[in-house]
């Protein structure tokens, strides 16, 4: 295929770029005596030196906001929740609908810090959570469109309550870790991947409510309401509760029960908000 | 520069580049100071003349790789007359950057989703054929009698901001944001196939359920493939795959309801 027009630059190499500033080097002399018309408004001094600066702004600008952006939103760590693979949510959607028969619960570690979630099927991940928040989302947009009663601002409604209620629920918690003066590693973001796993059942109960009606959705976000109470109860007691107690031995005293008490009262609080979050769309 | 040897020396050389289409395009190291890259025209240099459509050239043969833009054109005809005059402008595709062969080999890539992809095939982001697709998309929904074009661009301009910040989470080399506007659009080619169906007959019965999930399923697919490769990413497809889908499925609801 001929192609005489050469239309764009080879910009990957070194060398047609030492050619172009060379060439650049040597058009600069002649501000004003260029021979293509487009090139002389581009050829004027002032409009140089004003793209000049409004590229160097703009540079500085995207500099600056990648500097800025790692105060605000931690993103090398949020890089660790992010490093799944198929196989890892695979395994873990399976646990989050049939957690009786895993025994291990423990993240394994490596060297202080705890292994990516590609290599334990224990460790919390930020991709579940996050698109099954959009999925149930557009589930939502689903089912109230198969009720006549969609349009795009209710979508937009879904999300931010949903949003909100997610937010209450982290404070909540971490309140009351605060006041219950427990020594934990369950960092915010921890919290938040632990929290956003019961969309999955949601997602699900809405799902099946769509196809087989009030007793298909009753059926299913029952079995999954049970099965996050369980998975919760197991995953936080490891982290929540002390070292002993979480190895089955009884261990007497206040504390320990208060704890106990609050793992339960998280793991409670799962099932409430999943049938609060979708009983309205399930009709 | 040898090839300007045989030229009147009493020419002005331009040294107009094309601005590098990625994203990163204003970091070039300093070289050539503050003035060396502010030409947004072309690269007239020695091997790469510019042919007036009036003088007729014979053809050359296309010697660089189809995806990679190369210098790869060698002049045998004598020096062009550059004067001021208004013929003598390139053609205004030309200058937009638009390049309807390149266009063309990106869209064959999209289409034949099982074939292998190379990844370097989006190492120069072209915006242009995504932004033909939308509008392509647009114009089908239109025949079908709905006036979304606003939604289109909404929705393309959030699912590209969660993919790019997705893309960049989950991979180890980082992502442009003008690539993943590019490989989305590119893979939106199917959906206008769906939308075009709609204007024809219903999507609304069994059988139009069937084809919008096989056309879903092809257009993510096409997508997470591309990304795979260019991003080199492993063991990931369905991960990436499923966010397109969803976005695609966000598509494929406009055009079904």
């Amino acid at each position: 295929m001929a192609d005489p027009h050469q239309l764009f630059d080879d910009t990957s190499s070194a060398q047609s770029r030492g050619y172009r500033a060379q060439q650049a080097a040597s058009g600069l002399g002649y501000p004003a005596t260029s021979t293509l018309p487009q090139a002389a408004f581009l050829a004027d001094p002032v409009s140089n030196m004003a793209m000049a600066y409004g590229s160097s702004l703009a540079a500085q600008g995207k500099e600056l906001v990648d500097k800025n952006i790692d105060r605000f939103i931690p993103v090398t760590k949020l890089k660790y929740y992010f490093a799944v693979d198929t196989v890892y949510v695979g395994k873990k959607l399976g646990l989050l609908v049939f957690p009786y028969l895993h025994q291990d619960w423990e993240v394994q570690y490596q060297q202080d810090t705890p292994v990516a979630p590609r290599f334990d099927v224990n460790a919390p991940d930020l991709y579940i959570p996050a698109m099954a928040f959009i999925t149930y989302i557009l589930v939502a947009g689903l089912a109230l469109g198969t009720q006549d009663r969609f349009s795009p601002d209710l979508l937009g409604l879904q999300a931010s309550s949903a949003l909100a209620w997610l937010a209450l629920e982290v404070v909540a918690i971490l309140l009351s870790l605060y006041l219950v003066t427990v020594n934990t590693d369950l960092t915010t973001i921890d919290l938040v991947a632990f929290l956003g796993y019961k969309y999955v059942g949601m997602i699900g109960g809405v799902l099946m409510g769509l196809l087989f009606g009030k007793m298909g959705y009753y059926l299913v976000l029952g079995w999954c309401c049970v099965s996050i109470f369980v998975f919760m109860i197991r995953t936080l007691r490891l982290k929540i509760l002390a070292q002993a107690a979480a190895e089955g031995v009884p261990v007497r005293g206040a504390r320990n029960q208060l704890r106990m008490y609050l793992t339960m009262a998280v793991a409670a609080a799962q099932p409430l908000l999943m049938y609060w979050l979708t009983f309205h769309l399930v009709r | 520069m040898s090839g300007f040897d045989n030229v009147n020396s009493d020419f002005y050389q331009t040294s107009y580049s094309i601005d590098d289409q990625s994203q990163q395009s204003y970091d070039y190291g300093g070289s050539g100071g503050p003035y060396s890259k502010q030409y947004a025209g072309y690269d007239y240099s020695q091997q790469g003349r510019f042919v007036p459509p009036d003088m007729m050239q014979p053809q050359q043969p296309y010697t660089g790789q189809i995806f990679q833009p190369t210098q790869a054109y060698t002049p045998a005809a004598p020096q062009p007359f550059y004067g001021n005059s208004f013929e003598d402008e390139p053609p205004l595709l030309e200058e937009l950057g638009i390049n309807f062969d390149h266009i063309w080999q990106k869209t064959l890539t999209v289409l034949h989703p099982l074939k292998e992809v190379d990844g370097s095939i989006m190492n120069e982001t072209d915006l242009a054929g995504p932004m033909i697709f939308c509008l392509a998309f647009g114009a089908t929904l239109l025949l079908a009698g709905k006036i979304q074009f606003g939604y289109v661009y909404g929705i393309s301009a959030i699912g590209c901001l969660g993919m790019f910040c997705l893309l960049n989470l989950m991979s180890m080399t980082g992502v442009s944001f003008g690539c993943v506007a590019s490989v989305l659009g590119y893979c939106l080619l199917p959906m206008i196939l769906l939308s075009s169906f709609a204007v024809i007959f219903s999507l609304q019965g069994m059988l139009g359920i069937i084809l919008t999930a096989g056309i879903i399923g092809w257009c993510s697919f096409s997508a997470s493939k591309i990304f795979i490769s260019a991003l080199a990413m492993e063991r990931q497809q369905l991960l990436v795959a499923y966010p397109c889908a969803l976005l695609y499925g966000v598509f494929a609801l406009i055009s079904v309801f």
